[in-house]
């Protein structure tokens, strides 16, 4: 890594060598200017001292050879003025003293015969000096000298001597402070080298999480498709056995009530069948709801006899809902469903008997996540033997059942949380073992007006229409059956197997009435595409289009096409094709 | 300036006596180096310097085992006794004692003008050369004459005459 502070710390790593070499340096430097200090001061000493013994031996000369020592103790008494002089004589040249004088505690030597270089003798300095003259040395000066005391020399070059201390301490304190700082510098890039690697690690994890995640939500959807297929089809074999048995029974009476009885339970068979379909499809939000704004009061009172019809005598209903229940756009026939498949798990929960309570009130300003907005709670609650902890969890999974396997397909509850996602909103279950469950709806509030509910068509004899009808519709069987019901109802039916096909039909033969086409087909086009054509070329001419797929159903609502839901019975296509028929709009 | 003592003579007058010609007699040749002589006064840079007693000698052979090896600026010092001294005796320091032949100041005159330091002593008179030994508190002493002295061409050292008891200065010279 080139980054400043790595460059920085590689630059702060010298810094201690040079400042010990800067600080050796000065301390070097500090002792040579003291030794130079002492030496110049030295020379310079001697120097001075030198020229006074010279001028003295210059002048007391005449003295010392003439004997005169009065006078050359005259000459030397000069020099008393000068205190650092403490002691001088003159010698004759014989080596005797002449004359001379000396402070307390110092001492001339008795005989000088000659002269000597300068002598520093501790703190003191002696310079002998030849007296000349004409040639000839005619005596010798002796002056000792007092040098300044060392202590007073060494407290001003301590002065200097203080300096350069204290300038060492600096570079020590800064040098330190480099390898703290170096220190803290490579602490902190470790960090964040530990730190970079732990959030690489984890992001590994959280990758390798997610791939054992994706693992696990194949596996369960793999496990619910072999539970779908083990339930589904046990649940059909039955109907088809009750269809099939039904119609044989028929082939063999001719007594018109046995044969409307075994026609009413190969009808329940069907219905069952198809309610079957419809709870798989909403699971898979396959089904296209049918949404109307509701009253919940007034639709789950509805369903009183239905709910006691599913229950068993010894199981109580009650309800509770709030007055003033905020009115929600769901399906009402999914709702229904939903509450009912609820309804019948409390009932398996309380195989002794017990009481569901059916509660409704209003849930304002509800703010979780996707949740938001004002809310109705719809909540059942049973006194069973309630679920544990890790159950709870999985009672929405599809199929996920603890009946025995006949007694269910583990779709009920599936059903609930698809129909309350699919209404946008949720649902929540509240377990405790040996207390009982509670599950709660929670439906979006709607402010559009309560939609009058359409009550099922009943029994009645289907409306008979005319016209030439073009039927397209890829299955073989399917079409065999539309067209007898056609028929049936009077109009008359053309089958084309495909879209391009009824093109061509459609352009050939003599005008047509109304287009009843599947939606998914093979081919390039589609029943959308193909109605879509039929718009364009032909603007009069009605279409309705059919499928089973939620998708496709939803492609046809929002492109305004007529749409009947697979499978329908006779009385709905009749309707269907009916309002197509008087419709304004492909009418003008 | 003017006390003059001679630390040799620490002792009575008896002793003094007994000791005042040898200092004398190394006096006159210390005296050399104190007194510059006039070029001419030397045939060569090594020609002997003398040192002459004329007529009366107190010091016999004293002063040749003094002089005997000196120098002086690189002229070996040398002894003559003369009865008398003229201009061209060749003498540089002469100690002039006097005699019958010529007294001490016809010896004085004699030289006069010629480059010689004379020397006189009181015990032998009155008359004064450019040196002139007195005894005083015992000790050997010396006045100077510069004026004689100049008159001769000998110049001599202030350090010579600040030995002096009593120096006699040539007109505008030195104090």
């Amino acid at each position: 890594m080139a980054d400043p502070a790595a460059r920085l710390s590689r630059s702060w790593r010298f810094v201690p060598l040079v400042v010990l070499a800067a600080a050796a340096l000065l301390l070097l430097s500090g002792v040579l200017a003291g030794l130079y200090g002492e030496r110049l001061y030295r020379a310079q000493k001697a120097r001075e001292v030198g020229v006074q013994a010279e001028i003295l031996a210059v002048t007391v000369s005449a003295a010392v050879v003439f004997d005169d020592a009065a006078t050359a103790q005259e000459y030397i008494g000069a020099l008393r003025a000068n205190p650092e002089i403490e002691a001088a004589g003159v010698y004759d040249a014989t080596g005797a003293l002449v004359a001379g004088y000396h402070r307390a505690g110092a001492a001339l030597p008795p005989r000088l015969p000659t002269a000597t270089p300068p002598v520093f003798q501790g703190e003191n300095l002696v310079i002998t000096k030849p007296m000349i003259e004409a040639g000839s040395v005619v005596g010798t000066v002796h002056v000792r000298s007092v040098l300044e005391p060392l202590s007073r020399r060494f407290s001003r070059y301590g002065v200097t001597a203080l300096l350069g201390a204290m300038g060492i301490l600096l570079l020590g304190v800064l040098a330190t402070a480099g390898a703290v700082l170096r220190r803290a510098n490579n602490e902190l890039r470790q960090r964040a080298r530990a730190l970079s690697a732990a959030n690489d690690a984890l992001r590994v994890q959280i990758e390798e999480r997610e791939k054992a995640e994706e693992a696990l939500r194949q596996s369960q959807k793999m496990e619910a498709i072999g539970q779908l297929t083990g339930g589904v089809a046990h649940d059909f074999n039955n109907l088809l056995m009750v269809a099939s048995s039904g119609l044989d029974l028929m082939d063999r009476t001719k007594d018109a009530a046995r044969r409307q009885m075994l026609k009413d339970s190969i009808r329940q068979a069907i219905d069952r069948g198809a309610s079957l379909t419809r709870q798989l499809l909403a699971f898979s939000r396959r089904t296209a709801l049918k949404p109307a704004v509701v009253d919940l009061a007034t639709q789950v009172e509805g369903m009183r006899v239905l709910l006691d019809r599913s229950l068993r005598e010894d199981i109580q209903v009650q309800f509770k809902f709030a007055p003033d229940l905020w009115p929600v756009e769901v399906d009402p026939h999914q709702m229904e469903l939903a509450l009912l498949n609820i309804a019948v798990n409390a009932r398996d929960a309380m195989p002794t008997g017990g009481l569901i309570v059916i509660a409704g009130q209003n849930a304002p300003n509800i703010d979780e996540g996707e949740l938001s907005g004002d809310f109705v709670r719809i909540a059942v609650t049973d006194t069973g033997g309630g679920m544990a902890p890790e159950m709870v969890t999985r009672v929405f999974e599809p199929f996920f059942t603890t009946k025995e396997r006949g007694q269910g397909t583990g779709l009920g509850l599936s059903q609930v949380y698809g129909f309350s996602r699919a209404s946008g909103g949720d649902v929540r279950i509240d377990s405790e073992l040996d207390k009982g469950t509670t599950v709660t709806l929670l439906l979006p509030r709607s402010t559009k007006a309560l939609t009058s509910l359409e009550p099922d068509a009943p029994e009645k004899e289907p409306e008979r229409g005319q016209g030439r009808v073009l039927l397209v519709e890829d299955d073989d069987g399917v079409a065999s059956v539309v067209g007898e019901m056609l028929r049936e109802l009077g109009y008359e039916p053309v089958r084309a197997a495909s879209a391009a096909e009824a093109l061509v039909v459609l352009d050939q033969q003599r005008p047509f009435d109304l287009v009843f086409s599947d939606m998914v087909m093979p081919g390039q086009m589609d029943g959308i595409g193909l109605a879509r054509e039929i718009r364009r070329q032909r603007p009069g001419l009605p279409v309705v289009l059919t499928t089973g797929f939620s998708e496709a159903a939803a492609a046809a609502n929002q492109d305004g096409l007529r749409l009947l839901v697979k499978p329908y019975r006779i009385e709905q296509l009749a309707a269907q094709l009916q309002a197509a028929m008087n419709d304004p709009r492909a009418a003008g | 300036m003017l006390a003059f003592t001679l630390a040799m003579m620490a002792g009575g007058p008896a002793r003094a006596a007994s000791l005042e010609y040898p200092v004398k007699a190394a006096f006159l040749y210390k005296f050399a180096p104190f007194v510059e002589w006039p070029p001419r006064a030397f045939e060569s840079g090594v020609s002997p310097l003398a040192v002459c007693v004329i007529g009366h000698d107190p010091f016999g052979a004293t002063l040749d085992s003094a002089v005997a090896g000196k120098q002086v600026s690189g002229h070996a010092l040398v002894v003559r006794r003369l009865e008398t001294i003229s201009a061209g005796s060749g003498c540089h320091i002469a100690y002039i004692g006097g005699s019958k032949a010529q007294s001490v100041a016809d010896g004085l005159a004699a030289v006069q003008g010629s480059p010689t330091l004379t020397v006189t002593d009181q015990s032998m008179g009155s008359p004064r050369g450019a040196i002139h030994f007195v005894i005083k508190d015992n000790r050997v002493r010396f006045h100077i004459d510069e004026v004689t002295a100049v008159h001769n061409g000998v110049s001599i050292s202030s350090k010579l005459m600040r030995l002096a008891l009593s120096v006699r200065l040539r007109k505008g010279g030195r104090a």
